[in-house]
């Protein structure tokens, strides 16, 4: 369970790697969280979601695309993301924080999530994906 | 050196036709030997895959700020049929309507001295930035519906600024054929807290010195001397026009089967442009669009306030020279094989350089050709050009946007450290105000292009021409 950014000269490129495909959206979540904000501790906010899509990547962006939101209009900042998908369906609990100016500015906005590229990919000892988001 | 590409001249290259597979028409691009060594080879293939979109008109073109971006390539033009073309949010991008505006004051250099640290303070003070900024604002949503529609001129009834501003704005400060209904409550939540501020990244409000005049005659028309000191905004639609990208890019990737478009990038995601899908992303990036320049109004208008306030000068002596887009898709009228032919034209990363007597630039700036603004990265020099005649031959009437990046955010802060730039470009009397040292460090000069070379090799190939150059005195980061 990890991501770690690639070289990429105009955005941001994470590479997520899970055992699993809970623990791929976990992880994604995590790394456009500390793209945004940089470190965050639980601090009692808790916020549930449930999503349908076609397939896993479009469940993916649409997921990323939904914590956007949720992060901007509800000023939220999350650093657990408990995730169970089945088939293309998730559902999620976001265990966070409130935005504060003083511990939170240290990263930068997101303002998409990017299809290019974007594939889930099935290794011999889990899953990996790359993702661009656009700062 | 890329292969694969011919040379076309000392500053064109041409990707031919096969260099991926499905292409409809040649990629051109405009670029120094100097710039070309840092070329990647997926912005080439970016900007061929936009050659393979239904209904593209002759080129797909891209700028020498080209760099590797999603579907289009950054600094990408592409122009489409109106009836057998398609439109794309990734030939926009998702901050739709990013773009620049600058504005002179009547002051000098020496009238700064001993105030530029209050300048800077106060102007961070008025205008929110960065990560969760929201503005002091109170927008109900009947009002975001007239941002939405009027664009620029909403603010300006509302007394943030002045009719003649609105003249000065690439369109008037805003588009036509606005559809509220094609944005989302989502987007709409966004927009509502946001208007007036600048947001994160390479966003910034800067206050700058003319230093140098290059075309006298063209700066007249433009009301710039040197030694003038001005101020430039550079922001977008905010989180309002990424909910929109967002909306519709989804909407888009899941039509495309309708519509039997294959694509090399799903970031591509498109329909035709008169589709009930197309209609609706274009209604509702207009909207982003005119979010936008409400949006660099707004924040124009605090800007004067303070000048005003600290230096007792006039509000109405700060003249607003120009607003530019420079990531919009346009419905426009341009010249093809001899007829006049409405095309829908896609800048991502690319800046309107209308030429003289071009329809759509104000009447004082008919005899010049249109003002075209390119902002440096911090603490490099911005420029203003005005639009050619080849331009609009060449590329549509587009020109470059900036400089590009050349290193990645995490080499920037591998190399730099928010604070030492600080008080470097201090040292070299360029104040610099965010809310943290290390959003400074990803947006250090060394991460980007040389915007001289970029600026050099749009003047040389005759895309837009120098008037002058700009030097920063200080930078609010978003």
């Amino acid at each position: 369970m990890s991501f770690e950014e690639l070289e990429h000269t105009a955005d941001v490129l994470m590479r997520v790697r899970g055992a699993t495909i809970n623990e791929i959206f976990a992880d994604a979540g995590r790394a456009m969280f500390h793209v945004m904000y940089g470190p965050c501790e639980e601090r009692g906010i808790e916020r549930r979601l449930s999503l349908e899509a076609d397939n896993l990547e479009s469940l993916l962006i649409d997921y990323l695309s939904e914590l956007l939101f949720i992060t901007e209009v509800e000023n939220t900042v999350f650093c657990t993301f408990d995730i169970d998908v089945r088939g293309n369906r998730l559902s999620a609990v976001l265990r966070g924080e409130p935005f504060d100016h003083a511990r939170h500015s240290g990263g930068t906005i997101v303002k998409g999530v990017s299809y290019f590229g974007l594939e889930i990919v099935k290794e011999e000892e889990g899953y990996v994906v790359e993702i661009i988001f656009d700062i | 050196m890329l292969t694969g590409i011919n040379r076309l001249g000392d500053l064109e290259w041409e990707v031919p036709i096969g260099y991926v597979p499905d292409m409809r028409v040649p990629g051109r691009f405009f670029l120094s030997r100097a710039l070309a060594e840092t070329l990647e080879e997926g912005a080439v293939r970016q900007l061929a895959n936009v050659a393979t979109l239904p209904g593209i008109v002759k080129n797909s073109l891209a700028m020498p700020d080209i760099h590797w971006g999603y579907g289009f390539p950054i600094g990408g033009v592409a122009a489409f049929d109106m009836t057998e073309g398609v439109i794309s949010p990734g030939g926009v991008g998702f901050d739709i309507n990013c773009g620049v505006r600058l504005i002179t004051t009547p002051l000098t250099e020496a009238d700064l001295a001993g105030k530029k640290r209050e300048l800077i303070e106060r102007l961070f003070a008025a205008v929110p930035t960065g990560v969760g900024a929201k503005s002091t604002m109170r927008v109900s949503n009947k009002d975001l519906t007239g941002v939405m529609v009027d664009g620029a001129r909403w603010a300006v009834e509302r007394g943030l600024g002045t009719e003649v501003d609105l003249a000065r704005c690439e369109g008037e400060g805003a588009m036509p054929g606005a559809d509220p209904e094609a944005v989302s409550a989502k987007a709409r939540q966004r927009g509502v807290p946001q208007l007036g501020t600048l947001g994160a990244g390479n966003h910034f409000l800067e206050v700058q010195v003319a230093r140098e005049i290059v075309d006298p005659e063209a700066a007249k028309a433009f009301g710039v001397t040197e030694g003038q000191v001005c101020f430039m905004v550079h922001c977008g639609s905010r989180g309002l026009g990424h909910q929109v990208a967002t909306d519709h890019l989804r909407a888009l990737e899941g039509a495309l089967a309708k519509y039997g478009i294959r694509l090399p990038d799903r970031q591509l995601a498109c329909a035709p442009i008169a589709s009930p899908e197309g209609r609706a992303y274009y209604g509702g990036m207009v909207c982003a669009a005119n979010y936008a320049w409400a949006n660099r109004q707004v924040i124009m208008h605090e800007t004067r306030k303070v000048f005003a306030n600290l230096f007792g000068i006039d509000y109405d002596e700060m003249r607003l020279i120009y607003d530019v887009a420079h990531n919009v898709a346009k419905f426009e009228r341009h010249d093809v094989d001899g007829a006049s032919m409405e095309v829908c034209v896609h800048r991502k990363g690319a800046t309107r350089a209308f030429g003289p007597g071009a329809p759509g630039i104000p009447r004082e700036y008919a005899a010049v050709g249109q003002p075209v603004i390119i902002p440096g990265s911090m603490g490099t020099s911005s420029f203003l050009l005005r639009g050619t005649a080849t331009a609009m031959q060449k590329t549509w009437g587009s020109t470059c946007h900036g400089s590009g990046r050349v290193l990645s955010r995490t080499k920037a802060k591998k190399e730099v450290r928010g604070k030492e730039l600080r008080e470097h470009l201090a040292g070299e009397g360029i104040l610099v105000r965010a809310h943290s040292d290390s959003a400074l460090a990803e947006e250090a000069p060394e991460a980007y292009k040389p915007s001289r070379e970029v600026v050099r090799v749009v003047h040389e190939a005759g895309l837009s021409n120098i008037v002058a150059r700009l030097e920063p005195l200080g930078v609010i980061k978003g």
